[in-house]
């Protein structure tokens, strides 16, 4: 087969205006803005508030690759979808897609709350871009996709959210694409759920539809897309080879604020300014074999003075199953406060994970359990063992002790 | 065999189907092809209006009957008894429930063409499709309502004994007027809507004066002939007497009245769809 383009973007950028969504939300708030604004220097203001959140995005897609979207939150991952999904136009450039897109960038959007399954079924179908006749053909596997049989002439606010969740992804997993723009969608669900959809973008792979995937899951990126567009700041970063891409993106995301953490902006009063972790002899090391003791090295600078914190040091194996957590306050270690610049050791235990790779996350709290201050990832490192692997091992991996006996024996004990 | 196909199918699409995405250029890049193409959503929207508005009322179809009866029975009673207005030689209350009735189509049209994008705000935020669907497919839905009333209307003037002619065949073109001219304030106030929310505060109040600047209530006849070129800048006026003329066949439509009304309603709404197409770029970051 001849390579086809399935898009072409050339120079793509969106402007928008810092606050423009939450300003004016009635006239009044406009007539005091506008004589506000007529009284200080607006054109200088105005200019300041202006931001690209994409900017001049250059990148061909051929039909039938997959290609994960990385880069850190406000990064230009989701503008750059919704250009390509045209819900949102862009200030320059263009773009050329070729074939059918399905957009899935919120899990229904577009359900209604007081139609009962069935009907939102078609609802939904027709606003994702099928003909009725279409979804008519596929309703039947679509309630069979999404395991509601018995709920389907129910209205949907009556749904829990994870059929109501699961009957969105199936309309939409059944629109049969060929480019499909995934944002998130698949970490929605319960994991037997988040599976099947899995397994669904894979079955449309083979059949040749392109898919981009916009995720923070790195392990779902892995899987999924042998090539990687790194955004930063509203540009592409890297476009390439997902090891070399997602290799630049930790890099860069090294201490940043965790992806979950809402506040990541704010200063609360302490930030993390180092993290390192050393092996038994004292040096930085990112490979840490299995059973050793590593020590791990947190620097941080409190702006005020923090009562009694609660350090914490967090691991995540490579598909973000977090594994486990050292906790200071938890392990009895009273620290009173902390305030200007300090650093905390932890020494751990023995490593009983099994061999793969790890990213860390520090959280830091104040009076013990109270408010979360920071949240920010540290370094990867691996754990090094010839045999414990995951998919055999589970997650870590202790000695037990073991006893064999005799067959007679075994029996005398069950009967007594 | 049917992955064949299909896979041929697919084969052919992708080949064929280009789409441009670029900045918006140009006044009058209207796209209204791009409406027809997605004439299923339009469809299935105006479906999904009339069975959310069925199903959340317990009366159900019972207020397209008893909405515009109401207000039939209160102007009976100050205008029709209090006031003894003329009303053109049919009964008064057959003559105001002839003007009511395309007046309450046309203003819960307007209401709902006028605040759908911020209805269907998630949609507009997380879906592509030619915006003026939404408005499109507003208008559409109170048809349903006035259709039940149009029933009655016809059961009271066999009561009444007012016999319709072969005129009740313009009462659609007629609707189809109402309809166009909902549609065009939806489409300045919709986009407007957006950007400041008075709207939803500031329309009822506009279709009330508008109500009184339209012969429901009182004839065209009572209304100074000096003054009848002004009156009849309002498009409604042409509707609503031209109902009342198709319905009861009496007299004869003013040509000069319905030309107006025509006239103006052209420019409302092809100015509208022009407003609406350089507004629509910017639904999905303002709302």
């Amino acid at each position: 087969m001849s390579k086809v383009l399935a898009i072409s973007a050339k120079g793509l950028s969106k402007r928008y205006q810092r606050g423009a969504r939450a300003k004016h939300d009635s006239m009044r708030d406009m007539i005091g803005d506008t004589v506000r604004s007529l009284m200080t220097g607006d054109a200088e203001r105005k200019a300041r508030e202006q931001f690209w959140a994409l900017k001049d995005a250059t990148f061909d897609i051929e039909r039938g690759e997959n290609i994960g979207i990385i880069g850190l939150n406000g990064a230009g991952k989701s503008t750059l979808l919704k250009i390509l999904s045209r819900i949102v136009t862009p200030t320059e450039g263009e773009a050329e897609i070729r074939g059918r897109l399905g957009a899935l960038l919120e899990v229904g959007a577009g359900f209604h709350q007081e139609l009962t399954g069935r009907e939102n079924v078609f609802l939904y179908g027709s606003i994702l871009g099928m003909t009725r006749k279409e979804v008519a053909q596929k309703f039947d596997a679509i309630v069979d996709f999404a395991e509601i049989e018995e709920f389907i002439d129910t209205p949907v606010k009556r749904y829990s959210s994870g059929m109501y969740v699961r009957l969105a992804f199936a309309v939409a997993a059944h629109l049969d694409p060929d480019i499909l723009l995934l944002d998130e969608v698949l970490s929605v669900g319960d994991i037997a759920f988040s599976r099947k959809c899995l397994n669904f973008a894979r079955s449309l792979e083979k059949r040749g539809s392109t898919i981009l995937f916009v995720s923070h899951n790195m392990f779902s990126i892995k899987t999924m897309c042998p090539r990687v567009i790194y955004l930063k700041a509203g540009q592409i970063a890297f476009d390439g080879p997902t090891e070399q891409g997602l290799g630049k993106y930790e890099t860069d995301s090294h201490l940043e604020s965790a992806a979950w953490f809402p506040g990541g902006d704010r200063d609360t009063g302490i930030s993390i300014t180092g993290f390192s972790i050393h092996d038994e002899s004292g040096a930085e090391a990112s490979v840490i074999d299995h059973g050793a003791r590593a020590t791990i090295r947190i620097r941080y600078n409190a702006s005020r003075r923090i009562e009694r914190p609660d350090f914490r040091v967090g691991f995540s194996r490579s598909d973000d199953v977090h594994c486990m957590t050292f906790s200071s306050f938890s392990d009895g270690v009273d620290i009173p406060y902390v305030e200007g610049d300090g650093l905390i050791e932890l020494k751990i235990p023995p490593i009983k994970l099994v061999s793969d790779r790890y990213s860390a996350s520090i959280v830091v709290r104040e009076h013990g359990l109270g408010d979360i201050l920071s949240a920010q990832t540290g370094g990867h490192f691996h754990v090094r063992h010839p045999l414990y692997m995951p998919y055999y091992y589970g997650v870590f991996y202790e000695t037990g002790e073991w006893r064999a006996l005799p067959a007679s024996v075994r029996s005398h004990q069950s009967a007594g | 065999m049917t992955d064949l196909t299909h896979d041929a199918a697919r084969e052919a699409a992708a080949h064929a189907a280009v789409t441009r995405i670029r900045p918006m250029r140009g006044l009058l890049d209207l796209d209204l092809g791009a409406v027809w193409r997605y004439r299923e959503l339009l469809w299935v929207l105006m479906m999904r209006d009339i069975q959310v508005l069925y199903k959340q009322a317990a009366l159900g179809a019972a207020w397209a009957i008893l909405q515009p009866l109401f207000a039939v029975l209160v102007f009976s009673v100050i205008f029709g008894f209090f006031v003894h207005m003329s009303s053109d030689g049919v009964p008064y209350p057959l003559f105001a429930f002839a003007g009511v009735l395309p007046w309450t189509y046309f203003a819960e049209a307007t209401r709902r063409s006028s605040t759908g994008l911020i209805d269907d705000a998630e949609l507009v935020r997380k879906v592509y499709f030619p915006r003026l669907i939404i408005p499109l497919a507003r208008v559409m839905a109170p048809l349903v309502d006035f259709c039940i009333a149009f029933a009655v209307l016809l059961v009271m003037m066999g009561f009444y004994g007012v016999m319709p002619s072969w005129k009740l065949l313009l009462v659609p073109p007629l609707m189809v007027i109402a309809a166009m001219l909902a549609l065009s304030i939806g489409l300045w106030l919709g986009p407007i809507n957006v950007r400041f929310r008075d709207i939803k505060h500031t329309l009822p109040f506009m279709l009330q004066i508008w109500m009184y600047a339209s012969p429901i209530v009182y004839p065209l006849s009572k209304v100074p002939p000096e003054w009848r070129a002004l009156y009849s800048l309002n498009p409604m006026v042409g509707v609503i007497e031209g109902f009342r003329w198709a319905v009861f066949d009496r007299g004869a439509p003013d040509i000069g009245v319905m030309a107006a009304s025509t006239a103006i309603l052209a420019i409302l709404l092809v100015g509208g769809l022009v407003f609406f197409r350089r507004m629509e770029r910017a639904f999905a970051d303002l709302i």
